[in-house]
């Protein structure tokens, strides 16, 4: 692994990528070469995704260079990626699932014209072949559909053989894998390296890094904080180059001790939404942060307590009585308030006005008899567009008008409107500007201090470890643990990512 | 946050209008557009469809006869194209309410006829019967989570087939009593008898789309279901009433039908849907949910009926012998120029941005 051969297979330099205003990539460098496998490292959102997608041509860079076999190249498309020999295997298999096997790896493989015949014989040996190869034991006239998450992944690496690719990058492709199915993976990666095949891998097991990876690049806030060979890390070493930067001081300190305890979950969960196990006890007037790794479980475990997909398993209370949550209109009745994550879709209606944004979870408070009233309904938007600073045309204007963290603001109103005991932010700032982002943690702090129950989730470190009072951890769909508040950045993040404390 | 004793004007925020004058804004509502075509077709068949005949009768369309029948001849195609508003503002669908014009029909018959009810007992039953009709597409579309365009497909063969079956495609209901006929074919105080019911559901689905919660929630659900689900609206339920309300109001459609006509028979409202979602359409509501009006609804059933008694008159005067086939081809026409000009400006500004963005 040591040996380094002269000229790298992908070499990415000084690559940057700016989405509206937010700069996901800053000027990286990245190389590849042949027989190594290269592991990214980096939190969410850190742009490891971005930098994947520039290098299989599905983002053009905003400047850099992208080399691949010392050629240096303008326009990288998808398909000229692939002709190039560049490979994605994606965390979700991108097959047909009423399609064979072998109809599979016959349409990434083959190219032909429209009207051919299609040989048969020799698509099922082609498959056959290939399945070998990567030490599958999948029949090559089965059904995709009927295929396991792993079984799928290795048709999607024999489509990657079969292809000739000299590039194979891995988006965390151990996720959804059994400890058995994940060795076996290990087994086809090692002899894909042994091949002469580069292999770029991420993902957020630590302990896969060390057991597989020859060299490590980890990317913070869209730049690369350095390229080094395992074998001279250790796991702290490496969380410590993820988290960097030291917690800011700016956020408002907790100003009153907290209260009673108003939501009390015990052995909670929902085979649905993926969540299980959570004993959890928020009070009035704490803010409890939700902390670890996308797909952790905690948009799933509001979902929960949300009522869109409810508990079936263990005990909900709210101030000491059992309560069920079926559906989010007996959640509000209950006096639980969600801002959800995604704005646009769940949080604000883009379409209508901000004044009917706001009161559309207080209908049947606001206007008795069902019928609307203007009067009403304007002064109460006023008042929280005065309230909470909302930068706006008017109360008429349509959602869709506002810059993001306006739009947060909107959606966080709807929900004050409610008069809630609990309230659970779902990444609240994110994809908001840092003068919003700071008014949004005073409203937090305020509403805390007024006496409600915060459960805030957030992916962002520093936010979750300067806001909170206390930090729960999920990881896996459940909570693993609740630390206190102004925990060590690494310790949380340790947590987060399992094994290590 | 107090609200007591705050003054809207001085401190609250600015609150200029979007753009232009108020008179500029309404100029450029779909409605008022409509309102226009409107307009210049009634005078356009009021100038070539007006004639005197040779004992210097004046006929055609220019005659207050004339109005009256487009009135009376709109008011089962308005009442569904009112039924259908609310469905399609919440993005639905509802291909079945033709079909169960004549299910209702028939059934409506067949109590008085066979059953030996009186009238208003046949009559409130056939409305309950709508009403649970439609809840049959509400509870198929909200609780199995079917498309409501297959549902109501699957209604709508469903419906005609029951009536088709209870007549066996050969029975029809007459000899009604004058006094039921009064409702289809007389006049009180100065108009068609029905068109005062018409009135009637008119303005009451107006204030139930632009007053209410109801309304509120349709067009939420419209734009975004998931939307409106995380904002807490009980969107199953909601969905449900504009079935539900559609269902009825075809029935009460039925028996304005049946008495306009004198007779209750299987094939009654065939393509009527079609009809009533034009005219919807035409009306400016979108099909793809969120944005209508009942005013607009109105205009479109007045815009296609005025169309269609218009060139019925015409062979009178021009000796133009196409009426038919002319109506359909208009009321196409109108509906795709309609909905055209409803998506230009957003497909022109999407264009410009593409290009800025190039």
């Amino acid at each position: 692994m040591a040996v380094t051969p002269p000229q790298p297979l992908l070499t990415l330099r000084r690559v940057a990528k700016n989405f509206g205003g937010v700069r996901a990539l800053r000027g990286v460098d990245f190389d590849l070469h042949a027989g190594e496998v290269h592991a990214l490292l980096g939190e969410n959102g850190a742009g490891k995704s971005t930098l994947i997608k520039v290098a299989t041509g599905a983002h053009t860079p905003d400047s850099g260079e992208i080399i691949v076999g010392g050629r240096s190249l303008s326009g990288l498309t998808p398909a000229l990626a692939q002709q190039l020999g560049i490979a994605c295997i994606y965390q979700q298999p991108a097959l047909f699932p009423d399609l064979t096997v072998a109809e599979n790896i016959g349409l990434r493989l083959e190219h032909g014209r429209a009207l051919r015949r299609i040989d048969w014989p020799a698509r099922r040996t082609q498959a056959a072949t290939l399945l070998v190869r990567v030490g599958a034991t999948i029949a090559p006239d089965a059904e995709v559909g009927t295929l396991s998450m792993p079984e799928q992944q290795l048709v999607e690496i024999a489509c990657a053989v079969g292809a000739g690719a000299r590039i194979v990058i891995m988006d965390e492709p151990t996720a959804a894998l059994t400890q058995r199915e994940q060795e076996r993976l290990f087994t086809v990666v090692r002899e894909l390296r042994a091949a002469g095949t580069g292999v770029i891998y991420i993902s957020h097991r630590l302990e896969e890094i060390f057991a597989l990876a020859d060299r490590v690049t980890v990317l913070r806030d869209g730049e690369s904080v350095g390229t080094h060979p395992v074998a001279a890390m250790d796991q702290a070493a490496l969380i410590k180059l993820m988290v960097g930067r030291e917690v800011s001081q700016l956020y408002p300190p907790a100003e009153s001790p907290p209260g009673d305890v108003v939501l009390a979950l015990q052995n909670t969960g929902c085979a649905a939404g993926g969540v299980r196990d959570v004993s959890l006890e928020v009070r009035a007037g704490e803010v409890l942060g939700l902390a670890g790794l996308v797909g952790a479980g905690r948009t799933e475990l509001a979902r929960v307590l949300f009522g869109i997909t409810p508990a079936d398993a263990g005990e909900i209370r709210l101030n000491g009585q059992v309560v069920t949550i079926a559906s989010p209109p007996e959640a509000i009745a209950r006096g639980i308030a969600y801002v959800p994550e995604d704005r646009r879709r769940h949080g604000v209606i883009l379409e209508m006005p901000i004044a009917q944004n706001m009161t559309m979870a207080i209908h049947s408070r606001l206007f008795p008899g069902a019928w609307l009233r203007d009067g009403a309904e304007r002064t109460l938007a006023l008042d929280y567009v005065r309230d909470l600073a909302v930068k706006c045309a008017g109360c008429d204007a349509p959602g869709g008008s506002l810059s993001g963290g306006n739009q947060q603001k909107v959606s966080l109103a709807r929900w004050l409107a409610t008069k809630p005991r609990v309230l659970i932010l779902d990444e609240p700032t994110q994809g908001v500007d840092v003068g919003a982002k700071s008014e949004i943690h005073k409203i937090i702090r305020r509403l805390a201090k007024e006496g409600l129950a915060v459960i805030m989730i957030s992916s962002d470190l520093p936010e979750v470890l300067g806001m909170s009072d206390r930090i729960g951890v999920m990881r896996g769909g459940t909570l693993t643990a609740v630390l206190p508040g102004g925990s060590d950045a690494h310790v949380v993040m340790a947590t987060a990512l399992g094994g290590v404390t | 946050m107090s609200i007591a004793g705050k003054k809207l004007t001085g401190s609250a925020p600015a609150e200029p209008r979007p753009s232009g004058s108020w008179a500029l804004q309404l100029l450029f509502r779909h409605e008022t557009l409509l309102l226009l075509v409107l307009v210049v077709e009634w005078l356009l068949f009021y100038h070539y469809g007006t004639t005197t005949n040779r004992r210097g009768l004046v006929v055609g369309f220019g005659t207050l006869d004339r109005q009256f029948d487009i009135l009376r001849h709109s008011c089962e195609i308005g009442l569904l194209a009112l039924a259908l508003t609310p469905i399609i503002l919440t993005a639905g669908i509802d291909l079945s309410v033709g079909s169960l014009l004549g299910l209702c029909a028939i059934l409506f018959g067949k109590l008085w006829h066979d059953g030996g009810l009186s009238i208003a007992t046949a009559a409130s039953l056939t409305l309950v019967i709508g009403a649970g009709a439609g809840g049959l597409n509400a509870t198929l579309i909200t609780a199995l989570r079917l498309p409501p365009l297959i549902v109501t497909l699957g209604t709508y063969s469903l419906f005609r087939g029951l009536a088709e079956a209870i007549t066996h495609g050969a029975v029809t209901y007459t000899d009604f009593p004058d006094s039921f006929l009064f409702l289809g074919q007389e006049r009180w105080l100065g108009l068609p008898t029905q068109a005062w019911l018409f009135l009637l559901v008119a303005v009451a689905m107006w204030l139930l789309v632009h007053r209410t919660v109801f309304g509120r929630s349709f067009r939420a659900i419209g734009f975004s279901p998931e939307g409106a689900r995380y904002a807490g609206l009980p969107v199953e339920r909601r969905v449900a009433l504009g079935y539900v309300l559609a269902g009825l109001i075809a029935a009460l459609a039925a028996i304005i039908y049946t008495a306009r006509l004198g007779q209750a028979k299987a094939d009654a409202g065939t393509g009527y849907e079609l009809f009533a979602i034009t005219a919807v359409v035409l009306g400016g509501t979108s099909i793809f949910g969120g944005t209508g009006s009942i005013t607009g609804t109105l205009l479109g059933v007045a815009a296609i009926a005025v169309l269609r008694s218009g060139l019925a008159t015409l062979p009178v005067v021009l000796r133009l012998n196409a009426a038919e086939e002319m109506s359909g081809l208009l009321t196409g026409a109108l509906l795709i120029v309609a909905l055209a000009g409803s998506v230009l400006p957003k497909i022109l500004s999407s264009l410009g941005a593409r290009r800025q963005a190039g």
